[in-house]
């Protein structure tokens, strides 16, 4: 008896001590097959210094929560590499070291140009002092001020600093068509660092504008000579003066694509890949700092104006930058295209001219929550072109009611017989590119399909079938028919 | 918390405040006296409107003073905002200061300054914004501006594509034009009548008899003829040529024994060998 117990004992505690191994590796191994957020891959590279790398936690931390794996390196570390043998280490790098002047040697404006055209997206911070990017920020078609005038602003009153401003973000700044990154974002966003101005480049749009009544502006000088040298500036004419609402602290930038789709299978390496930028005026935007200080406003209430503490949006703020430029939101793809005549189903050879063509194509977008491509029904303004040289017809493609994610138009081919092409190149600030090209020849109608019965032809068609008609009744009479005798034949 | 708070509310109480005092315009133009108005800038939108065309000059001046030692001050920043609030654009213009306060502005619209911001025929919101340390920040309405437009501003040439495109239809070729349907009706119309009413007619004067119609002999022959004009008809409605001949070829056949037989039962009997 106290042998079985004695046995059953360790059979048990065996028995657990298993089942916590295997608790253990299901835990470890669902973490290692865990997705992020991202379309385009899970790995982060943060070059900082990895001093600093406390004043960021909040954001490394929420990046990490997102499912990144986000790796650190100290600007003049030589590893991890950021291309090796001609591929990129990693999908995504955020650039926070802006006040370091020397970098290892693998990480140059040249390396972050190749980056952009393997398909790594990158977040990159201006500093006030002159490095790498202040030379690369020009090629993105953004205007910098000069080295040391950070942005400034008197507006709205408060203790900090002037270069420690609360920026609003104002969604009625975001046209229509543009993606709005910022839109989560409902309180004010600390910023400090140097603003830019945008020069007129479609790729590029601001993300967030710098409030209208800050400047850049370098306030150690007393107030006159400030003044005057902002005078000064502005009378020089061109770009010597930043200030106001046309000014952006960030900026997104997305490439096109050269050929194929972008996604899936269409995908080639190259310039096939689409990549994200966002240029940053400062990482401060980013900073644990700021993430925490409390926007303090003077609210009007209906005892008279009474002082509020409202949180920062620059946790929300710098999760939806970082998240726009990892490929989350905005990602759009083709899924399938489909043409044929109307009332067929099956994609002809070749079309005839004035032959009515439906069309339809069906558009996932990903969602990063689920990590999953799903059928995207809310373009509004999606163009299909017919092609040859030049678009002979262009109509919008609506979404199809109660189809998600499929679009669809009919319309009928020109009289113009040629190699024509289905062109969809939707291109909007924020999305990414859909370029998709299908080539089919229309013909002229052969011999047989022109119109077969015309109404100018009806005398005609009376007077055929009345010469068949008319040859029957007589053969009939004649051949059935006797000729009366006459009867005046009595000669005789 | 609170000591934050009130920490604020000190700093706030120690700024000064800063006031804007004899602020006018006038505008003047090339022909008349010019006309000057005194403004009362304020942070309520303003109800003043000033309007200038490509030959006139506005004079703007005002001074800054401290509201406690009524003395001038030269804040660092003194803007003028004009704000197109249809299109959106902007212009900012920082203004001279003296250090007596004193400041003077002209908007030469034969020779605009850079910073004024492309315009429609909208008014532009002109906002003076003055900003200094150890003062209260001021943003003050001045008047609405409408100046001549001017050229919009440059556009990449690739911008078009990133909206919405014009849509294009293609022009077809108009139909074939065919004459009205009344006249081909009236025309098959004709064409029916006259040659029948013809035929018909002069049969009945001349009454043909046609006792051997349905006769075994000729019977055939005729509705070989039928069939071969069925093949007609049958061949311009559907069929192709390939199948014509085939068809065509048997009826063929079958027509030369029907008629063979037919025409020697009409010889026959005309010869009187059968009856």
């Amino acid at each position: 008896m106290r042998a079985t117990r004695s046995l059953s004992g360790t059979t048990v505690s065996s028995i657990f001590t298993l089942l916590l191994v295997l608790c253990i590796t299901l835990a470890f191994g669902s973490s290692a097959t865990a997705k992020s957020a991202s379309s385009t891959g899970d790995s982060v590279l943060v070059i900082l210094d990895s001093a600093k790398k406390v004043d960021y936690s909040i954001f490394l931390q929420g990046l990490e929560a997102k499912g990144y794996t986000v790796t650190v390196r100290s600007p003049r570390d030589e590893s991890p590499l950021l291309i090796e043998d001609g591929l990129p280490n990693f999908s995504h790098v955020v650039f926070l070291a802006s006040d370091t002047k020397n970098f290892a040697k693998d990480i140059s404006p040249q390396t972050l140009v190749e980056l952009l055209t393997l398909g790594t997206n990158l977040v990159l911070t201006l500093g006030l002092k002159q490095n790498l990017l202040t030379s690369l920020a020009p090629e993105f078609s953004l205007l910098l001020p000069p080295p040391a005038t950070p942005l400034v602003s008197f507006f709205p009153e408060r203790s900090d600093s002037p270069s420690v401003i609360p920026i609003a973000f104002d969604t009625k700044s975001v046209p229509n068509d543009t993606f709005s990154v910022l839109s989560q974002v409902e309180n004010k966003i600390w910023f400090s660092g140097t603003p830019f101005a945008l020069s007129a480049n479609p790729l590029l749009f601001p993300i967030l504008h710098a409030p209208a009544e800050s400047f850049a502006a370098d306030l150690s000088d007393s107030p006159g000579l400030v003044a005057d040298a902002l005078a000064d500036a502005a009378e020089k004419g061109g770009e010597g003066f930043w200030a106001g609402s046309t000014l952006s602290v960030v900026a997104g930038f997305q490439t096109l694509i050269g050929g194929g789709t972008g996604h899936g299978n269409d995908a080639g390496p190259g310039e096939d890949k689409q990549s994200r930028v966002v240029w940053v005026g400062g990482p401060s935007l980013f900073s644990d700092e700021f993430a925490t200080k409390k926007v303090v406003e003077k609210v009007e209430t209906e005892r008279g104006k009474s002082v509020v503490e409202k949180p920062s949006g620059n946790e929300q703020a710098a999760m939806d930058i970082a998240g726009w430029a990892f490929q989350e939101h905005g990602v759009l793809r083709i899924d399938e295209v489909k043409h044929h005549k109307v009332n067929q189903t099956d994609a002809p050879e070749t079309y005839t001219t004035n032959d009515e063509i439906v069309y339809t194509v069906k558009i996932s977008s990903f969602n990063p929550t689920t990590g999953k491509w799903e059928r995207y029904s809310d373009l509004k303004d999606l163009q299909l072109e017919f092609t040859m040289l030049d678009p002979h017809v262009r109509t919008a493609l609506p979404a199809v009611r109660g189809q998600k994610g499929v679009y669809s138009t009919t319309f009928r081919a020109p009289d113009r017989h040629g190699v024509f092409k289905f062109v969809i190149n939707y291109k909007r600030k924020g999305f990414s590119h859909l370029l998709h090209t299908l080539i089919v020849p229309v013909v002229p109608p052969r011999h047989d399909g022109y119109p077969r019965f015309l109404s100018a032809a009806w005398p005609y068609y009376i007077g055929a079938i009345s010469t068949s008609v008319g040859f029957l009744l007589f053969s009939a009479i004649y051949l059935a028919g006797e000729v009366k005798e006459e009867k005046k034949s009595k000669k005789e | 918390m609170k000591a934050v708070l009130l920490l604020l509310l000190a700093a706030t109480a120690q700024a000064a405040k800063l006031a804007v005092e004899s602020a006018k315009y006038s505008v003047v133009s090339a022909k008349g006296e010019p006309t000057t108005k005194s403004l009362s800038p304020s942070e309520r939108s303003s109800s003043e409107i000033v309007r200038i065309g490509q030959d006139d000059i506005l004079k703007l001046s005002f001074q800054v003073v401290d509201t406690t030692t009524k003395q001038g001050v030269q804040p660092a920043q003194a803007f003028l905002r004009f704000y197109d609030e249809q299109s959106g654009e902007e212009g900012i213009q920082p203004i001279r200061v003296a250090s007596s306060g004193k400041a003077k502005f002209d908007l030469n619209m034969a020779k605009p300054p850079a910073t004024l911001p492309p315009t429609s025929t909208a008014p532009l919101k002109v906002t003076l914004l003055l900003g200094s340390a150890s003062y209260h920040p001021e943003k003050l309405e001045l008047f609405d501006l409408y100046i001549p437009a001017s050229h919009p501003a440059p556009v990449h040439p690739d911008e078009a594509d990133f909206h919405v495109l014009p849509e294009l239809k293609h022009t077809f070729n108009a139909p074939p034009n065919l004459p009205p349907r009344a006249v081909s009706a009236l025309f098959a119309g004709l064409v029916l009548v006259v040659p029948w009413a013809t035929l018909l007619g002069l049969w009945l004067a001349v009454g043909p008899q046609v006792p051997r119609l349905f006769s075994p002999n000729i019977l055939p022959f005729t509705a070989s003829l039928g069939a071969f004009e069925y093949l007609l008809y049958r061949y311009w409605v559907d069929l192709k040529l390939g199948d014509v001949i085939t068809y065509g070829s048997v009826l063929g056949v079958i027509t030369v024994f029907t008629g063979r037989h037919a025409l020697a039962s009409i010889a026959d009997k005309r010869l009187g060998t059968q009856k």
